[in-house]
């Protein structure tokens, strides 16, 4: 099932994400981030951690080091 | 409508209403014409994410300043992307740097562009009665809600498009390496034959949008002065900008002997309080 989530974020990198020259101020980047909560969590708490880690990256965080744990 | 639309379409309906509701009355209250109601929405967007973008420049500056010390940790980790972004990320939670990327700005652009999209996309569907008025835009497209292609007029768009896209590219990604950097310079001319299929519309949006990100950044630059970055990295006796109050998180990892530029500075560096509080009120 969290293949979906997987493929909906390569999906989002091929395509939109590509219009936004970007880096993300966390490592691993958002999207990396959202694929291995899906991995390790499933589709529904995958994508939760991952709606949680985009609002986190914002101007007023602090950003660094941040896997899934 | 099929499953998939269904799926994607649902939530996104209300997006769509707000869009056309901004739409409707940018144009029947204000009297403008369809295709500067889109102007005028993409500038409210951008307004309002003024505050994010002063932020998010102010970081981009702050961070130029240890643009030296950086370029020697991608220099050290060249073979391995990971670790270089773990020490480089190590590095600005050190120098407390924030960075100025950040996901969720870029987000918030997002529903608009697909709000737009399905409002394009109705007033292509529906009967002209129902948005009465003009679909052109400045004489040389005839409508916004036709494919850009349709007409000449959309080319001249689209060359627009790719020349403001590489703008705004160039202001917005001075933390980026050389290789990332050229990668989106290239991106706009791979990607201009996907927005070739989208409504004219949707191509002014995204002109309008980027026209605004080389304006500000221009605006910007001019306001907020230069920051005597290179000169003031090289003489390393200097105190750094800000205290992280413990010498003792660098010392652990001077253990490999690197001799790198920030590690003496911070390591040879005595607390003198004075000093830090004059550095720190000029920030």
């Amino acid at each position: 099932m969290y293949r979906l989530g997987v493929a909906a974020v390569w999906l989002y990198r091929l395509t939109l994400g590509t219009l936004f020259p970007t880096t993300c101020k966390y490592h691993p980047s958002c999207s990396q981030y959202a694929v291995d909560a899906l991995r390790a969590k499933g589709l529904v708490r995958g994508s939760l951690l991952a709606g949680w880690r985009l609002l986190r990256c914002n101007p007023w965080s602090r950003g660094g080091f941040d896997p899934v744990r | 409508m099929n499953l998939a639309s269904l799926i994607v379409a649902s939530p996104l309906t209300p997006l769509e209403h707000a869009a056309r509701h901004s739409l409707n009355w940018l144009h029947f209250s204000l009297h403008l014409p369809w295709a500067w109601s889109i102007v005028a929405l993409t500038v409210i967007v951008r307004m309002l994410l003024v505050p994010l973008t002063v932020k998010q420049i102010h970081s981009m500056q702050n961070l130029q300043r240890f643009a030296p010390q950086m370029k020697e940790i991608q220099k050290k980790y060249k073979q391995d992307k990971q670790k270089q972004n773990e020490e480089l990320m190590k590095f600005y939670r050190e120098n407390n740097i924030n960075p100025a990327a950040s996901c969720l700005p870029m987000l918030v652009q997002l529903p608009v562009f697909i709000a737009l999209y399905y409002s394009l996309r109705a007033f292509a569907r529906e009967p002209a009665a129902q948005h009465p008025g003009s679909l052109s835009f400045l004489h040389f497209i005839p409508s916004i809600a036709d494919h850009t292609t349709s007409h000449w007029g959309g080319f001249v768009l689209l060359v627009v498009y790719v020349a403001s896209q590489m703008a705004s590219t160039l202001y917005m990604s001075t933390t980026m390496d050389k290789l990332q950097r050229r990668l989106f310079m290239v991106m706009p001319l791979v990607f201009v034959f996907v927005i070739a299929r989208f409504p004219a519309g949707l191509v002014l949006y995204w002109v309008t949008t980027n026209l605004w990100t080389v304006g500000q950044g221009l605006i910007t630059r001019r306001l907020i002065p230069k920051t005597p970055a290179p000169t003031l990295m090289r003489k390393t006796s200097r105190t750094p900008p800000r205290d992280d109050g413990d010498g003792g998180g660098n010392g652990a990892k001077t253990a490999d002997g690197g001799p790198k530029p920030s590690q003496p500075r911070a390591a040879t560096q005595p607390p003198r309080k004075v000093r830090r509080k004059k550095k720190a009120g000029r920030r």
